[in-house]
Formats: C-alpha cells, sequence, structure tokens
C-alpha cells in the first residue's frame, strides 16, 4: 500500500521508481576465483556445458557438440545445421539439445507447444522421470537477440517440459525471460526469470517467487550433490541500465539507430571496443579500471543450498575476462564453469571455494 | 519537428540561468523582497490611497520605530540567541524617557543619554545571564521580559499621572518624534543611519564577522580564538539600546505611559525578523532582511487596521503569517542546495556530426604503433596533464599533488620538484627566455622564472554583463600558447564547474568555456572568445596571426585569428573527429599533433541529443554511474592546416600508456602525457626533425 503511493507519488514528479540495485554482499561479496580459475579449454562460440552418463564434459559450441577431455582437448560428439543454444543429457543418457526454435532429443524433433512455436530455446534440464524441463526465453526475440528482449521489457518466456515420449507441456508462461531450470532434490521446479531478477518456484502452473532481488540477471543452473546448486549470472544489474529501462525515447532511438553491441545493456564481454558506452566510475584512474566501476559485463555463479539460501559465489569483477558466465557443472569437487564472454571453459576446486570463504580468504 | 523545436528550446531557453541564480546569497535576500511587493500590491489593490504621501509618511515613521528593535532582535538571533525581553525593555525605556522630560525636565541630550544608558544596562542583565552564565536564552529573556514587566508597572502606577498631568514645551525633543527634515520624518533618517552603519558592521568590520561566525557556529568560533562569551553579551546589550532607541522615538511622538505600551512587541518584532530571513538557528541574516521584514510587517498590519479587521483577527494572522514563515525557513534552509542541485546541471542539445569511421581505409586506421611506448616516471608521477621540455632536454610535467615535476636528461631516470604551484599544472609553454607558462586547473595562469620563483600571472579576465556566474575569476584555465608580440592566449574549458567536476560539464554540453589572452604590455587580461564547449588544446598557427584550438565535446578543432587580415574571425578546420580533441602542438614538419583522449560512442552521442534524459539521470544517478565519455582508449594523430588527418597512433590495449591528454615533440621523440596516468611515454618518431624543438619561440 505505501508502495503504491509512494510510486504513484514519485510518477507525478517525473521521478520513475526506484534505480536501486542489490548490492553485492554478504554470500554475494566479491572475489576473483572465476578470474584466476584454472582455464580448461578457450574456444570461440561456447554455449552450454553438460555431463553425460559416463560424467565426460559435454560443451555446445556453434554448431557443434563437442566432447572436453580433463586436458582440455575437443572431438566432436554431434553436428547440427544450426547453432546448439543448450545442451543436456535425459537419464536415460540421450543427448538433447536446444537449436533455437526447437529441441532435438532422441531422435525427435520439437518445434512447439500448445501450437505456440518456440522461440528462443536457451536451456534444457533432464528431469528424473527421463523428461525435460525446457526454457523458451520470449516469444518474439531469437535466443541471439536476448538483449533486445530486455530492452523491450519481454514477458513472454516459457518453462515447457517434455514427458520423454513427444509430448511437450506448458508449465509456466509470461515469464519475464525464462533462462535455465531444474526439479531440485525435493522434486521442487525453479525456473531462472532474467529480466525479473529471480528464481522462481512453478507449482502447479502458478510461479511463485523463491530467491528474489538478485543483483545480476540469472541464468542456467547447476544441481549439487547436497540438493543445493550453482546459478550463474551472465551479467550484473547496473542502474544506468535500469534507468535507460524506464527511458523510453531514449531506449526506443537507441535500439533504432545503434548497433545492439554498443547499446546501453548488459553484455557477456566488455572493454575490448572503445565505442560501448562507458559510465562515470569506470574511467581509469592512474592506469587501473577500478573493480567496483559499474559493471558492463561480470562474471557470477552462486552457490545455494537445498532452502534457496546463498552459502557463497565466485566473481570475476569488472576489468576481469572471464565474464558472462551462462552455465556451470559440479563433478566431484570440480567446478566447471563455462564463460561464454571470454569463451572459456574454467576449472575450480569447490573444497579450495569453500575453505577461502571459511577462512575469510576468499579475495 | 519535434526534434527542432527540441533543439530551438533548449537553444533560447537558458536552463542554467535558474541554478545560477538560486545559488546567489542575494536570492535569500530576493524572496523577502517578493513578498513585500506582493503586501504591497495586495494592500493596494484592496485599499484607496494606501501609497499616499502621507500614508506613506506614517507608515515610514512607524515602521523606522518598529525597525529599531527588529534591528537588536536581528543581532542576538544572528548570534545564535533570541531576545523576548526586548517588549518590557521598550515600556521601560519610554516610562523613563517620559519621566525625565515630562517630570524631572531634564534636557534632551541627557534624556536621550539615560534612556539609552537604561537601556543598555536592561540588556546588559540579559547578557550576562546569557552569555558569561551560560545559561538558555529563550527562558532568560522571558524572565527578564516578565520581571521588567512588572517594574514597568509598579513604577507606571506611581508615576503615570505625574508624566500626563505636565506637558513639556521642548522643540528639540518634539523635533525627535513629530519633526521632518526635507520632508521626510526625523526617526527615517536616524533609522537610516543607524541600518547603513549596521549594514557595514556587519558585513565590513571584524566585531560584525564575529557575530556571523559565532552565529554559525559556536564551538568553531570559540575554537579559533573568538571571545564568544564576551560577543554573545554584547549583542544582548546592543538589542537593548536599540529598544531604549525606538522607545524614545515613541515616547516622543506619543508621549503617552499607559500600561499596554510595547504589549505582545515581541511576537510582532520576532515576526519581522523571521518574514524578512533571518534564521532562527543563527549565524544567517543582516539588516536588508531585517529592514524588509519590518516592512512587510507594518504593512501587512496597517493594512488589516485600514481593512477594518477586528484586533483579535490581526493577531491571529500574524501568528499565522509567523508560524508559515517559521516552517518555510527551516525547510528552505535544509533543502536549498537540493533545490540548486536539482536546477544548476542543465544539459543542453549537442548534435554531432557523423562520427568519421576508424575503419582500416581511414586515416584513423587502428594499430598498435603506440604500443613500444617507453615509459618514463611510471609510478613516480601522477596526473601529468601536459609535457614539455627545455632546451637543455629535460622533460617538464605536472602532479595531481600541485607541483612541477623535472625529469633530468638524458636517461629521464632521475627526478626532482622543479616548482611548488598548490593547483593541477595542465597545459605548459616555455618561452624563450626559459620562463615556464602553466595553466593551473582551478587557479589561473601561472609563471616558474629560471630560478624557480612561482608567480602569478593573472587568474581573472574581464567579467561578461549578462553571466549571472561571476565569471571574471579563471575556473579551469586549461593549454595556452605564446604569440610573437608576447600575447598568451589560453583556454579556460569551463566557468561552470571545478576542475574534478568536468564529467558533469561533459554531461551538459554546452558552451560554458572560452579563450582568453593575457596581454604583457598592459598586464591586463580580457576574453576573446565566449561559449565554446570545452575549448581545451591551444597552438599558434604557422602564420603566427592564429590560434588553433580544440573543442573537446564538440569533437573539433577551431582556428581564430587575433592579427592580420582576418583578424577576429574564426573558422572550422575539422568539423568532426571519432574522439574528445585535447592538447594541440606543432611538429617538425610543420603540421600538428593532437591528442584524442577518447573516443565517441554511440550511446553518448545519441544521449547528447537527449537533454531532458541527461538531465534525468544527472538528478537520478550517482556520477559514477553517469553514461561518460569514453576517456579509457585514446590516441595521438598528426592534422594540416586544412584539417586534413595525416597519422595516427594507437595503443588499443591501452597496455602501456592508457590515457593520453598530451603530447610534445622533441628532437625526434614524441613525449606524451595523461591527466589520470602514471607515467609519461616517450616513441621514438621515424624520420622526424632530430633538431626539433617545440616550444620556447617568443618571449613574453
Amino acid at each position: 500500500m505505501f508502495d503504491a503511493v509512494s510510486s504513484l507519488i514519485s510518477s507525478v514528479f517525473g521521478r520513475g521508481s526506484s534505480l536501486s540495485v542489490p548490492i553485492l554482499d554478504g554470500a554475494l561479496k566479491p572475489n576473483n576465483m572465476i578470474e584466476r580459475a584454472t582455464i580448461l579449454a578457450e574456444r570461440q562460440g561456447l554455449e552450454d556445458i553438460a555431463l553425460d552418463p559416463a560424467n565426460v564434459l559435454h560443451v555446445a559450441c556453434g554448431r557443434e557438440v563437442l566432447k572436453l577431455s580433463d586436458n582440455g582437448e575437443f572431438t566432436v560428439a554431434a553436428s547440427f545445421d544450426r547453432p546448439v543454444t543448450a545442451l543436456a543429457f535425459t537419464t536415460g543418457g540421450e543427448l538433447a539439445v536446444g537449436l533455437g526454435n526447437a529441441v532435438a532429443v532422441g531422435g525427435r524433433v520439437l518445434d512447439s507447444a500448445d501450437g505456440k512455436p518456440f522461440v528462443a530455446v536457451n536451456a534444457l534440464s533432464a528431469t528424473p522421470d527421463g523428461g525435460l524441463l525446457i526454457t523458451d526465453g520470449s516469444a518474439s526475440r531469437p535466443y541471439a537477440q536476448w538483449s533486445h528482449d530486455l530492452m523491450e521489457a519481454g514477458r513472454t518466456g516459457r518453462l515447457l517440459r517434455y514427458d520423454g515420449n513427444g509430448r511437450v507441456a506448458t508449465l509456466a508462461s509470461g515469464l519475464g525471460y525464462a533462462f535455465g531450470a531444474m526439479v531440485d532434490a525435493r522434486g521442487r521446479t525453479l525456473v531462472s526469470e532474467s529480466w525479473r531478477h529471480r528464481l522462481s518456484l512453478v507449482e502447479g502452473g502458478r510461479t511463485r517467487e523463491a530467491v528474489p532481488a538478485l543483483p545480476g540477471y540469472p541464468s542456467r543452473l547447476a544441481p549439487t550433490p547436497d540438493g543445493g546448486f550453482w546459478l550463474t549470472l551472465f551479467s550484473c544489474r547496473t542502474q544506468l541500465v535500469e534507468f535507460v529501462l524506464q527511458e523510453d525515447d531514449y531506449r526506443r532511438e537507441m535500439m533504432r539507430t545503434i548497433d545492439p553491441k554498443y547499446w546501453v545493456a548488459p553484455a557477456l564481454s566488455s572493454g575490448e571496443d572503445y565505442m560501448e558506452p562507458l559510465q562515470g566510475g569506470s574511467v581509469k584512474q592512474m592506469g587501473i579500471l577500478k573493480p567496483w566501476a559499474p559493471p558492463r559485463s561480470y562474471g557470477l555463479a552462486v552457490r545455494f543450498d537445498a532452502d534457496f539460501l546463498p552459502l557463497y559465489s565466485v566473481h570475476s569483477r569488472t576489468g576481469g575476462r572471464n565474464h558472462g558466465v551462462v552455465a556451470a557443472v559440479q563433478r566431484g569437487d570440480d567446478l566447471f564453469l563455462l564463460s561464454k564472454g571470454a569463451g572459456r571453459v574454467l576449472r575450480l576446486s569447490v573444497a579450495e571455494i569453500q575453505s577461502a570463504w571459511t577462512k575469510g580468504t576468499n579475495e | 519537428m519535434s526534434n527542432t523545436l527540441t533543439k530551438l528550446r533548449y537553444r533560447y531557453w537558458p536552463d542554467h540561468v535558474f541554478g545560477e541564480l538560486l545559488q546567489k546569497q542575494w536570492m535569500e535576500t530576493a524572496v523577502p523582497l517578493l513578498v513585500l511587493l506582493l503586501t504591497i500590491a495586495f494592500f493596494s489593490s484592496r485599499i484607496d490611497n494606501f501609497i499616499s504621501v502621507a500614508n506613506l509618511s506614517d507608515t515610514l515613521r512607524q515602521a523606522s520605530e518598529l525597525g529599531f528593535v527588529v534591528l537588536g532582535m536581528s543581532l542576538v538571533l544572528i548570534v545564535g540567541g533570541i531576545d523576548l525581553s526586548v517588549a518590557s525593555v521598550f515600556a521601560l525605556c519610554n516610562l523613563t524617557a517620559l519621566y525625565c522630560i515630562n517630570v524631572l525636565g531634564l534636557p534632551t541630550p541627557a534624556v536621550i543619554a539615560l534612556t539609552l544608558l537604561l537601556g543598555a544596562v536592561l540588556g546588559a542583565v540579559n547578557g550576562v545571564l546569557i552569555g558569561y552564565m551560560r545559561m538558555r536564552a529563550f527562558l532568560t529573556t522571558m524572565v527578564t521580559l516578565i520581571v521588567y514587566k512588572a517594574i514597568h508597572d509598579l513604577l507606571n502606577f506611581q508615576l503615570a499621572v505625574a508624566i500626563s498631568s505636565v506637558v513639556p514645551d521642548v522643540p528639540a525633543w518634539d523635533f525627535l518624534g513629530n519633526g521632518d527634515f526635507l520632508s521626510i520624518p526625523t526617526v527615517v533618517w536616524v533609522f537610516a543611519i543607524v541600518a547603513i552603519a549596521s549594514h557595514i558592521f556587519l558585513t565590513r568590520l571584524r566585531p560584525g564577522w564575529y557575530v556571523m561566525a559565532i552565529g554559525g557556529n559556536r564551538r568553531s568560533a570559540y575554537n579559533i580564538g573568538l571571545p564568544v562569551n564576551r560577543v554573545v553579551a554584547m549583542s544582548y546589550m546592543a538589542s537593548g539600546v536599540f529598544a531604549a532607541t525606538s522607545a524614545i522615538f515613541y515616547a516622543s511622538r506619543l508621549a503617552s505611559p499607559g500600561a499596554d505600551t510595547g504589549k505582545g512587541l515581541e511576537i510582532t518584532v520576532l515576526t519581522a525578523a523571521i518574514l524578512g530571513g533571518i534564521r532562527l538557528g543563527g549565524g544567517k541574516g543582516s539588516v536588508t532582511k531585517a529592514v524588509l521584514g519590518t516592512l512587510i510587517i507594518l504593512i501587512i498590519t496597517n493594512g488589516l487596521l485600514r481593512l477594518a479587521t477586528p484586533a483579535g483577527a490581526a493577531r491571529l494572522i500574524l501568528a499565522t503569517i509567523l508560524l508559515l514563515a517559521a516552517t518555510l525557513d527551516i525547510r528552505w534552509f535544509k533543502n536549498r542546495h537540493k533545490a540548486v542541485q536539482e536546477l544548476y546541471v542543465s544539459p543542453s542539445y549537442l548534435e554531432l556530426p557523423q562520427s568519421p569511421p576508424t575503419g582500416a581505409s581511414s586515416p584513423f586506421a587502428l594499430n598498435d604503433r603506440l604500443r613500444a611506448v617507453e615509459q618514463i616516471g611510471l609510478g613516480e608521477v601522477e596526473s601529468p596533464e601536459d609535457v614539455i621540455l627545455d632546451r637543455e632536454d629535460n622533460l617538464y610535467c605536472g602532479s595531481r599533488h600541485g607541483e612541477i615535476i623535472r625529469f633530468f636528461a638524458p636517461d629521464y631516470k632521475r627526478m626532482e620538484v622543479y616548482a611548488r604551484i598548490g593547483g593541477q599544472p595542465l597545459g605548459m609553454a616555455f618561452d624563450a627566455g626559459g620562463t615556464l607558462f602553466v595553466c593551473v586547473g582551478g587557479m589561473g595562469l601561472y609563471r616558474v622564472n629560471p630560478d624557480r620563483t612561482v608567480e602569478k600571472v593573472t587568474d581573472e579576465t574581464n567579467r561578461s554583463l549578462l553571466s549571472v556566474v561571476d565569471d571574471s575569476r579563471l575556473r579551469l584555465a586549461d593549454d595556452l600558447d605564446i604569440a610573437p608580440d608576447g600575447r598568451i592566449f589560453f583556454s579556460e574549458a569551463t566557468i561552470r564547474y571545478e576542475m574534478h567536476e568536468w564529467p558533469t560539464d561533459s554531461l551538459e554540453g554546452r558552451g560554458n568555456g572560452r579563450i582568453i589572452c593575457y596581454d604583457p604590455r598592459s598586464g591586463k587580461t580580457h576574453t576573446v572568445l565566449r561559449h565554446l564547449i570545452f575549448p581545451n588544446g591551444v597552438v599558434l598557427a604557422s602564420d603566427k596571426e592564429s590560434i588553433i584550438f580544440a573543442e573537446s565535446w564538440n569533437c573539433s578543432i577551431k582556428r581564430h585569428w587575433f592579427a592580420g587580415a582576418k583578424e577576429g574571425t574564426t573558422e572550422t578546420v575539422i568539423a568532426s573527429l571519432p574522439g574528445y580533441p585535447d592538447n594541440i602542438n606543432v611538429s617538425s614538419d610543420g603540421n600538428y599533433w593532437l591528442a584524442l583522449m577518447g573516443m565517441r560512442s554511440p550511446a553518448f552521442d545519441l544521449a547528447m541529443r537527449k537533454p531532458a534524459f541527461r538531465r534525468r539521470m544527472s538528478k537520478r544517478l550517482p556520477g559514477d554511474e553517469w553514461l561518460a565519455p569514453n576517456i579509457n582508449t585514446g590516441c595521438i594523430v598528426k592534422f594540416n592546416e586544412k584539417g586534413e588527418i595525416l597519422d595516427a597512433l594507437w595503443d588499443l590495449g591501452g597496455l602501456n600508456h592508457p590515457m593520453i591528454t598530451s603530447m610534445r615533440e622533441h628532437k625526434g621523440y614524441l613525449y606524451i602525457g595523461g591527466i589520470s596516468n602514471n607515467r609519461i611515454g616517450r616513441i621514438k618518431l621515424e624520420g622526424a626533425d632530430p633538431e626539433f624543438v617545440s616550444s620556447g619561440r617568443y618571449n613574453v
């Protein structure tokens, strides 16, 4: 009630709603663990990562699915006629890939649900019964144009469920960009809503906020053995982007006249091109880009427990390279992160992360 | 269409003026003045002949009487107290004056002296209690209000009959209350003199400054050694004297020892002072405000009287006004800086021409030729905006610590502080005699003589007629060059912001800067060109009759003739650069080196065409979050007077030399400086004249 009144007052005075962005604190306290992580492999076009039933790493890269050995060598496992936008293995061991507007699994090609075609399939996740969770980010913009969808305040994401026998059902729709989902150890269905900066629980056709007010844009999830999960956030929010999202006139002209890579919008990588917009805090002082500068791109993965509480996080801060982390997978003590911004697969030791956080040496 | 309207609106509507006006000290007085005019207008429209000579004369007479008391109250308010006892002091003094003249028959000067003395003593009681014994002003003066009133009532009971039974015939005494001089009442003359004297006292004299300082912050005033107790005590005494003065004129005019004399005076006086804008908290106020407040109150009370408002209602109205004024006073004082903040930053419409391409076939083609830069003084210098070399090849640069650093030739490993300036040195130039002229941010144009003494050359120019902010002071002298006749032409990047606030100026994109000329023959400084958009680098052109200068946010290079056939004209050399130009210096082949401190980004260019967007951004986001010109990547280009780009040197990763604001060619090498850098760069130029020295051609 009070919020409603104050937002009404704000809109009368032309102030718009609040531009505050949650700060990185507590379990999200910044460190450089992603930036210092071991680089397992580097390759242009990396998109998603998954483990096959034999615990072998597979990555989606360009139009191919590649097997990635532990010493960083790629071998082609499958190739397709379109870029692969999502990768998973069903519990039955079948390879499942998202191909933008379709999903190929076990010789079947799925391309619509409830009569509506897929547009931006961006994540797949195996369900215990041998099926798949599919997130279709937007009904209007293909996956590659995710920043268009953000700038248009897209609310057309869908969470779909494939039952393993050719039927696809809609679990939730009207999501603020669906990007990653999973069924957790207790059987609950979680989905990332990037533009709403939250994780939602989907129960019986209704969505409920599970983890609100994230400081970044959540993307794919990866379960951990203890029933928790890793959440990747592909970029951090900034007040400037929140502001531009409220500035319709500027935003429309920007979308009409400027190349998307130079938009005021979150990015998967930054700092390589001087035509990118720059914010005041990002001006280098004495040759140093301050790590607290507003991030255009950022690398972040957060470990949650089974009760959806964040435990700790790993970062690559402003000025770093390993940004745009969109996928994670944990195998034993190894945490593999896929930095789409840098085109790298990174390896971290979970035990080392934990001990650094307990000892407070997580710098 | 709407675009054209936006352009026109931002070209002709002076947004920036409002914030500037609000920042002015005298704006505080403008508010009560406005209220006064409104009050006069209101009553003039309701009452016939409200502004007649007779009425005016009568109002002024009363106003002056009241004014004395208000002055006293204002003084006490300014020092941080309050004096409620003025009404009783006034009544007692009135009674004393009448007793002295009517009953005792004393001569007028003696009456005046005795009454003033009594006022002083009564005020001094307050002063001692509050100033020295540290009692609460409100309680103490309320007590004295009651005590003095009781004494007055006792005396009045005994003396009233005696006073009333005599009507003295003393012309001098009558002249005080009812006389005129040049058809203006005596009391008005006296009040005018006292008011002017008080104004001079408060604004020009040391004790007046003590009063302001103590009211502003008592503890600080005490800490710097001001006699706080004495000044506070004296101000209460002065308040008593002012009340006595008022009482003398009142006694002379009315000769009435009534029991109700001065009743409610303290409320009227307080209302007047606060309506005038004198703060209850102390430290702020002026005589003008006291006078304005008095006039407002008097016009309101007289007006209400003439409108035949019942006495109670008039009081109620006055009390309401006091309440409103006090509330407004507190709100305004708290929020004024916010209002200034809201209004001061006023972005303008700036449409830049299409950015020229920087592709492989363009003259700006990207390369990494600057990657081979040698580093000088890495980590030892901070913020070398400009670099310069003398004839012995020693290298000089500024630092953000306010020093000029010298690196010794030939290897530049050794350094020393050449001179201490105290502000950030920006552009530099040697004259033929080895004197180093330096533009210093926030200070002006300085010179370092060969014997290392530092002297101010100039820190002000002629004030322009219509500028609200005082633009005579130099706020951000930026770069300079010396003409053959010794005149120094230098740029001042902005007159609206300090050096560290340059991002805000970039957000405005208005012509806030200027080119200024210092003439050593007359010692005078005058403004040559105004309304330039962050003028930055300045260099003397080859014809020695013109200067070439850069306009940073406008991404352009212009040329201005200060002598010869084209004297006074300005032409554009380069209309559109892909980045923000900074310093310009000559190259050995007769062309010019230009530092691009940063590159344009489409998102920022678009924002420059959206002033309202930028205004909202500046209000709603902290400075670190603002969209800013990208000055993390820069380059050096060479251009000629036709505006053609001849060469470009880049270091894209910015590993060896991020951030370039200046470069200087010297004996086959190019030396590079950068304002947010911690090193100086040096690179060998292929095929450059190994004997070339870029500055020190002319004497000042």
